[in-house]
């Protein structure tokens, strides 16, 4: 039998069984490793203690603490309030006597979070001079016996000092069984401005900010309408945050908007600083290189990722929304497609994804083509490329990874320098590191051209995050490229294939409507079809509601 | 377990990594490329006579001495390149042997970089060569190896070819000039079709006779003049066409409608007809063993160019005649080549043989095997139709 | 059901499967095959006729496949013949699965280290590979169709635009006369291309997979349609470009007449590069579907878990694919192939419909 092949392929056979085998296990390993924090893996056991509130909003709320309720004497409860938060120094106790009604009030504020002018004027006149016996009377207690607008009553005590520490002026007054809440934190808000991180020429010049109420009333604002719904919940297991979860009751899908809520209904974290903590710890694959989640700052994205049947997930203290699902070819879409016409914006469009390939392959195609196939570029290509290489004393990889790290380093440094300096750092990395590199015989002009194109072709990509990715992913290929050359290249791009058909958003798979195959929503892919013809919503997102028109 | 795991996976990783490497890598420029292949007769270069003198050599026939056209040559310190002497932007390397492959593997124990066949786009044989060694043997190699592009062309050269890869001029390079000249195609028809590689590997396998583009040098410029006939059955090359013959041979085969006919009128002044379409057929009739071809050519032109300035040639009867002029001329031209082919070459080159088997495929079947002989008897009528559409700029 | 959690395909995804899974090596290799069968330029009646007697096989195998709704032939056969004879007739389909994922992945390798990486050891080459479809394979029949569908439109694409290119070599003479030596070479050159179509057993699986098993006629039809038309098209490209001659002298022909012409002043003067590319992820595609094709079988011959399986195949498709020490041995596996497809293909489905005709019409059995 002279077919059995040698003791070496059975050897390598071996290998070839070991590695995936092994790569397996680790997979298996980190994720179970990595795994347990995440509140989707562990459903909502152990610590886990996620305070879902009802649709009302802001109201019936259990923080973790064993809640201490109010005893209803007005003394105890005081010195209860002081003995816990009264060591604040800018919390002040102001304490006057209802002259009306004969009785002991206090009135409990943090420094500087309530309009002083209203507090003293209109607050403290009415309850010294005007506020009433019947107006305090049980029944008055949520509302119409006192003249705010803005009124609650906290069940407890914690959430009670919670609430002045937040910002809530709270009222305690001698006879009443709770504490209330008045005027909510005076919004120490920045003025809304154009959204930084996606700059538009033509769009609403209105960006998030980081206040969640002026966040949902930009949403509402966006127009009439009674179906956009939105759900408050808390999170955070020791400072608590407000998400607020939106959508078009009409039009998303049921078992989204399940999928959903359970997933934020498991957050387990100790304080969400930013919405990425929660794209984190709600996407479906944290080892794929890709997001899964869209975040955005512009209500106008938003609002029609809505109207597609998407959820939007927003976060107090952040100006940054997500958006579930999301699919490959939304992180190359910008609002702006829709606003111009269509010829010109299906040409951008489709010159995002041809710049997003080049972000991806150009150094990988550079390494293949310079050290592993001269005979497939142009003879003449190749003549000039042989002599600007001549005093390169590198093979190309390590010429090509000096210049991407240079680059990379160089974006990484324009965003941390002070705006005046971010442009001027350009110039002087860009061309005068370059062009000296190439006289100093570094790496050849060629190299510089390629790597130009790479990084003007990543910037082209509207979405930052997605732009992380392929930098990432870029480095990656340059590495299968300089093992195995072209054929490298393309087993890099049949993973990443493989990679994507896989990831799933939330049920969604990634690569939808290019794979699995949607005709109807290709109108919407690499072209953006006049408008009178997308009378349809997306059919990835299975909504309730098909039609756009009437 | 993980915590021994990922150290265990990590070794082996950095080993393999450290032991695989880019097996494959070359970089561009440590790579000689060469653009352009001379196959001559053997004969010794100067080096080589003197390293035989000296005893150093490998058992070989000197039966061919190739050359090749290595661009770009290397610029050490390119800065200072106006200071030295202008150097040629090529550099030719010559080697004897019998075996291609061996005198290329022996250019690699003088020169630094290795060579590739990537870029190689031209290939010139002497005739000379080509009567000693048949086409199937020369060209083995070129057809095997994989980095040669079959899209590679092929020529034949009157004297040395190493010759043709040389330039009088600095700024060129002579085989990429070659290969540029054949633009000139859409002006004249003495260039023939480029033989490409694949081309000419169907040729050699059907053991058919062909015609390939002559290269001429004279006084360090190539220019290309007729074409040389390379018989079927044994390979080697017969004869040559002379430049009519071959204009005649590409409207022949329908390879070529352009070109000039040039007659002499009735007051033996110079005329000029220039072909504006061209359109030939090769009618092929077969009557028991008698085998017989009936060509028609048609074509249109203008008449462009006269010294007669007594006569007004577009008077109806004038053009007439003087279209009857060029018909005769280019029968003189067309039996001229025709009689070359069948009397003194015996080698269809102009595509009879594949006209036969298309039309007549049984009587082909029967004559395949000795077709060269055939054809030589063959009767070949032809039938032509001249036409003078117009007359240039001018109305008379 | 917003998540979908069954494994199920559209009926445009078995279609691209099958095309897929059919359209590989034969593109580089099957000009040279059948003309060397037929000596005549009637190669590409060959490829036609082969390809009409492969469509009415197709149409049979999703015939019998639709009997047994959300069954795959691994399922069923032992229900028609029996179950020992049934599990052997699967087993014997897995075997050739297995053979032809290491036919691919050899041939795979060769024309890399004829015309990309010189000098790289061939396992450095395969192992890359094996591990990339295993990966992909590890995703189930869904993660692979959508792959295929990725890959599928830049492979015809790309294809198209390469022989639009090469046009300018065509000349119709090369494919004249036709049938100049009669039928008898068009026969000849029909065993050839059948080696072309192996693989086309998948769709006694695939049926199993669909969404809407009703369409399976029309989709599989359509499926294998495709590859009929691109192969025709092969065929008639490279002969009328190269001439017979130059082809049946080729080891790959299709290379060859890419190679044979230069654009200048284009962005790629060489156009083999992406046929190169195209063809690297075809056979990829083909690899995957064969390689998915025996884990399943083999995982429902045994009732085993599929992805154990998956494993444990790697390396002995690794061993077929070493098997050949040569490229002629390649090749002559390759014939081999396209005998063992020719019984496999042809005998199997219609020894499986007789006997089912005969059990339940003939003896009112209830299978």
């Amino acid at each position: 039998m002279s077919y059995i092949p040698g003791w070496a392929v059975f050897g390598q056979a071996g290998i070839a069984l070991l590695f995936p085998l092994l790569a397996n296990i680790l997979y298996k390993g980190l994720y179970s490793l990595v795994g347990s924090g995440r509140a989707v893996e562990s459903p909502g056991t152990k610590n886990a203690n996620p305070s879902k509130g009802q649709s009302a909003s802001q109201a019936g709320v259990d923080p973790a603490p064993a809640p201490r309720e109010f005893s209803g004497d007005y003394a105890a409860d005081l010195s209860y309030i002081k003995s816990t938060i009264g060591r604040n120094s800018d919390l002040h106790f102001k304490e006057f006597t209802m002259t009306r009604v004969q009785r002991q009030a206090v009135l409990i504020f943090v420094d500087g979070m309530q309009d002083d002018r209203q507090l003293n004027l209109q607050i403290l006149q009415y309850l010294m001079n005007e506020a009433t016996a019947e107006s305090l009377s049980a029944q008055g207690m949520s509302g119409p016996g006192l003249p705010f607008s803005q009124l609650s009553e906290a069940s407890d005590l914690t959430l009670f000092n919670q609430s002045v520490l937040f910002g809530h002026a709270g009222l305690l007054v001698e006879g009443l069984p709770q504490g209330l809440l008045i005027e909510p934190p005076a919004s120490t808000d920045r003025t809304l401005g154009e959204p930084v991180s996606e700059a538009l020429l033509r769009g609403p010049r209105l960006g998030f900010s980081e206040v969640l109420s002026v966040n949902t009333s930009i949403l509402r604002r966006q127009g009439f309408n009674d179906q956009l719904e939105m759900i408050s919940y808390r999170a955070g297991t020791r400072i608590q945050r407000d998400i607020v979860l939106a959508y078009m009751k009409d039009i998303v899908n049921p078992e989204l908007l399940k999928e959903v809520e359970t997933r934020i209904s498991k957050l387990d974290i100790d304080f969400l600083a930013e919405s990425g903590y929660i794209e984190q710890l709600i996407e479906d694959n944290y080892l794929s290189p890709f997001q899964q989640v869209q975040n955005t700052e512009r209500p106008d994205r938003v609002i029609n990722a809505l109207l597609e049947g998407r959820i939007a997930i927003l976060l107090d203290g952040t100006p940054f929304a997500l958006i579930v699902p999301v699919t490959f070819s939304m992180l190359l879409q910008s609002p702006e497609d829709y606003y111009e016409r269509w010829l010109p914006s299906s040409l951008i469009r489709m010159l995002r994804f041809a710049a997003t390939f080049m972000a991806l392959m150009a150094p990988a195609l550079y390494i293949s083509f310079i050290s592993f196939h001269p005979g497939l570029i142009p003879t003449e290509l190749a003549l000039s490329i042989i002599e600007t290489r001549q005093n390169v004393p590198f093979p190309s990889v390590i010429e090509v990874l000096i210049l991407e790290i240079s680059i990379e380093i160089l974006r990484e440094a324009g965003i941390r320098l002070p705006k005046p300096v971010g442009p001027a750092m350009g110039i002087v990395g860009g061309l005068i590191i370059g062009d000296a590199a190439v006289n100093a015989g570094i790496v050849s002009p060629f190299l510089v051209i390629v790597v130009a194109v790479t990084a003007i072709s990543s910037f082209s990509i509207p979405m930052y995050s997605a732009g992380l990715t392929l930098r990432l992913l870029r480095f990656v290929g340059m590495g299968f490229a300089a093992f195995l050359g072209m054929f490298g290249t393309i087993l890099f791009f049949l993973l990443i294939c493989s990679h994507l058909t896989r990831l799933k958003s939330f049920g969604v798979p990634y690569l939808t409507p290019v794979s699995p195959f949607r005709l109807s929503d290709w109108k919407d892919l690499f072209f953006r079809s006049p408008l009178s013809l997308m009378k349809r919503r997306p059919v990835m997102m299975k909504t309730q509601n098909s039609r756009r028109k009437s | 377990m993980y915590r021994r795991l990922l150290p265990l996976i990590l070794c082996l990783s950095l080993l393999a990594a450290t032991q695989t490497g880019c097996w494959s890598s070359k970089e561009i420029e440590d790579l000689a490329l060469y653009t352009g292949l001379a196959l001559d007769k053997g004969e010794l270069t100067k080096a080589e006579q003197e390293l035989e003198d000296k005893g150093i050599t490998y058992s070989k026939q000197n039966k061919i001495t190739a050359t090749i056209q290595v661009i770009p040559v290397k610029t050490t310190g390119s800065k200072d390149k106006q200071g030295g002497q202008q150097g040629t932007p090529y550099q030719n390397v010559s080697g004897t042997g019998d075996s291609l492959l061996e005198i290329f593997r022996q250019y690699s124990i003088r020169n630094e970089r290795p060579i590739v066949g990537h870029h190689l786009k031209v290939i010139v044989i002497s005739a000379e060569l080509l009567k000693q060694q048949s086409i199937g043997q020369l060209m083995d190699f070129v057809l095997r190896d994989n980095d040669i592009r079959p899209s590679s062309m092929v020529f034949i050269s009157q004297g040395r070819a190493e010759e043709t890869m040389v330039s009088k001029r600095s700024d060129e390079v002579p085989s990429v000039h070659i290969r540029q000249m054949l633009r000139n195609r859409s002006r004249t028809s003495k260039v023939l079709s480029p033989m490409i590689l694949s081309k000419l590997d169907a040729l050699i396998h059907s053991k058919r006779s062909f015609a390939l583009q002559n290269l001429v040098t004279a006084d360090g410029e190539t220019e290309f003049a007729g074409a040389a006939v390379v018989k079927g059955g044994t390979g080697h090359w017969v004869g040559n066409l002379n430049q009519e013959d071959t204009e005649c041979l590409s409207w022949l085969t329908g390879k070529g409608d352009t070109g000039v006919i040039k007659a002499y009128d009735w007051d033996n002044e110079p005329m000029t007809y220039e072909m504006k379409a061209m359109k030939s057929k090769i009618k092929a009739r077969s009557d028991g063993d008698k085998i017989r071809f009936e060509v028609s050519i048609e074509t249109e032109g203008r008449l462009i160019e006269t010294w007669n300035t007594s006569s007004i040639l577009s008077s109806g009867d004038n053009t007439e005649k003087a279209a009857k002029l060029f018909e005769e001329k280019l029968k003189q031209m067309m039996e001229h080549m025709i009689s070359k082919l069948q009397q003194d070459y015996k080698a269809d080159v102009a595509g009879f043989g594949d006209a036969l088997s298309i039309q007549q495929p049984r009587a082909w079947k029967k004559v395949e095997d000795h077709w060269d002989e055939v054809f030589s008897r063959a009767r070949i009528s032809f039938k032509y139709d001249l036409k003078i559409t117009d007359f240039g700029s001018f109305t008379e | 059901m917003f998540t979908r959690t069954d494994d199920k395909i559209t009926a445009t995804q078995a279609a691209v499967f099958l095309n897929n899974t059919v359209l590989g090596a034969g593109i580089l290799t099957l000009p040279r095959g059948v003309s060397e069968a037929v000596k005549t330029p009637d190669s590409w009646l060959s490829v036609t006729l082969g390809g009409i007697i492969v469509m009415a096989v197709v149409t049979l195998m999703v015939k019998i496949s639709q009997q047994f709704p959300g069954k795959t032939i691994f399922q069923y056969a032992g229900r028609i013949v029996g179950r020992v004879p049934g599990a052997v007739l699967c087993l014997l389909l897995v075997l050739y699965f297995l053979i032809l994922a290491g036919f691919e992945i050899r041939s795979l390798a060769e024309v890399t280290l004829f015309f990309l990486l010189e000098g790289t050891p061939i396992w450095a080459i395969v192992l890359p590979f094996i591990w990339a479809g295993t990966y992909l394979v590890y995703g189930g029949i869904n993660s692979i169709a959508r792959v295929f569908q990725i890959v599928f439109p830049i492979s015809i694409m790309i294809l198209m635009i390469c022989y639009a290119l090469s046009f300018r070599l065509f000349d119709i003479d090369n494919l004249r006369p036709v049938l100049g030596n009669g039928i008898m070479p068009v026969i000849r050159g029909l065993k050839s291309t059948v080696l072309v179509y192996s693989g086309c057993e998948v769709i006694l699986t695939l049926v199993a997979f669909m969404q809407k098993p009703g369409q399976a006629v029309k989709t599989m039809l359509i499926g294998i349609g495709i590859p009929v038309g691109l192969y025709l098209l092969t065929v008639v490209m490279v002969i009328g470009g190269l001439s017979i001659d130059s082809v049946i002298t080729s080891t790959w022909p299709t290379i060859d007449l890419i190679r044979s012409f230069e654009i200048s002043g284009f962005l790629f003067e060489r156009m083999e590069f992406p046929l190169m590319v195209i063809w690297l992820m075809q056979m990829f595609c083909n690899f995957c579907s064969f390689f998915f094709q025996a884990s399943l079988g083999l995982s429902q011959i045994l009732k085993l878990k599929v992805h154990p399986v998956i494993y444990m195949l790697v390396p002995v498709i690794f061993i077929s694919a070493m098997i050949p020490k040569t490229v002629n041995e390649v090749f002559s596996l390759g014939d081999f192939i396209g005998r063992m497809g020719l019984v496999l293909f042809l005998l199997l489905p219609v020894l499986l419909s007789i006997i089912w005709l005969i059990r339940t019409k003939g003896l009112k059995q209830h299978v």
